[in-house]
């Protein structure tokens, strides 16, 4: 029964088989994280701070996310190790933006409580550790490679050592805000782990699998 | 007959067999695949592959679909909804016996 189940579970694994899930995730976190930056630290006044900038970086980041997956999955994994079509209902993106939400939200609940502590990193840590334990259920339940759980070790620790940063140092990234500082910093490790790792899956992918000869189809 | 072994007499044969079983488990996971990813996963060679798919067609749990992706032929492969019903089927049964 076992068997039948991991079976079941192996299409999920498979969309990450090449690593281009991660890769997304890391992008987006770190077009995120540069866009945060950009308007912490740009002067008063530049374009940055306008809405028409922030709409034309974020939709490019919406079409290059949209698209440049699809585009590595058609020209290079569906020739590689085959096409699949997933049903709607089995996409990650509800547990994702459900784990958004809940992040969001007690993150939200713990500012708010702390008024007198508004230069606390802990939220950004707390998000850090969801993330990490939302990632580690992820590669349990739908068995990825092991060294993935490298992956929930860097964010969690790294989270951790934002959180306990000085607030000075933090916020110096974000226009002496430390709460702003530690969301961009924890959102540049996301970026960067992700990265790496789907890097990694990737380079593997690339280095394991050949396409079949035309016949092969 | 003791009702145990009632349940495992009445296992579908068709998904039974190990190899068939394989590529139910697969399909029903998804909506359609092609021939590629099933003989990737399953590690199947071309001329088993088609025959276990030729046994499920015929059984009515596979539909067939003959495609092109660009110039190159593409074969997708779906459960139809009596195959999804006899893989949940096959898995209550084998469960019971279990």
């Amino acid at each position: 029964m076992d068997e039948i189940e991991s079976l079941l579970n192996r299409p999920k694994a498979y969309y990450n088989i090449d690593g281009v899930g991660e890769l997304a995730m890391g992008f987006m976190c770190l077009a995120y994280s540069l866009l945060g930056w950009l308007q912490a630290n740009a002067p008063k006044g530049s374009i940055w701070h306008g809405m028409p900038a922030f709409m034309i970086y974020v939709g490019s980041m919406c079409l290059i996310l949209h698209y440049g997956p699809k585009a590595i999955k058609k020209r290079i994994t569906y020739p590689r190790t085959g096409f699949v079509e997933y049903p709607k209902r089995d996409t990650l993106w509800r547990p994702m933006i459900l784990g958004a939400v809940v992040s969001a939200a007690l993150s939200a609940g713990l500012m708010v409580g702390l008024r007198r502590h508004w230069n606390m990193t802990t939220p950004a840590a707390l998000i850090g550790l969801l993330f990490a334990a939302s990632y580690a259920y992820g590669i349990a339940r739908i068995g990825m490679a092991r060294w993935k759980w490298a992956v929930v070790c860097v964010v969690a620790l790294g989270s951790v050592a934002i959180a306990v940063l000085p607030a000075d140092v933090v916020g110096a990234l974000a226009g002496h805000s430390s709460v702003r500082g530690a969301f961009l910093l924890t959102f540049m490790l996301y970026g960067a782990v992700l990265l790496v790792s789907g890097g990694i899956s990737f380079w593997l992918y690339l280095r394991h699998t050949e396409a079949p000869a035309p016949e092969a189809q | 007959m003791n009702p145990q072994i009632r349940t495992i007499a009445d296992l579908d044969r068709v998904i039974h067999e190990p190899g068939r079983l394989m590529l139910m488990a697969l399909l029903f996971a998804v909506d359609r695949s092609d021939f590629l990813y099933l003989q990737h996963e399953t590690g199947m060679n071309k001329g088993t592959l088609s025959s276990h798919l030729s046994r499920l067609e015929e059984a009515g749990y596979v539909e067939v679909e003959k495609t092109y992706r660009g110039k190159v032929p593409q074969t997708l492969l779906g459960l139809t909804a009596a195959g999804r019903q006899a893989f949940e089927q096959y898995r209550r049964n084998l469960r019971g016996a279990l």
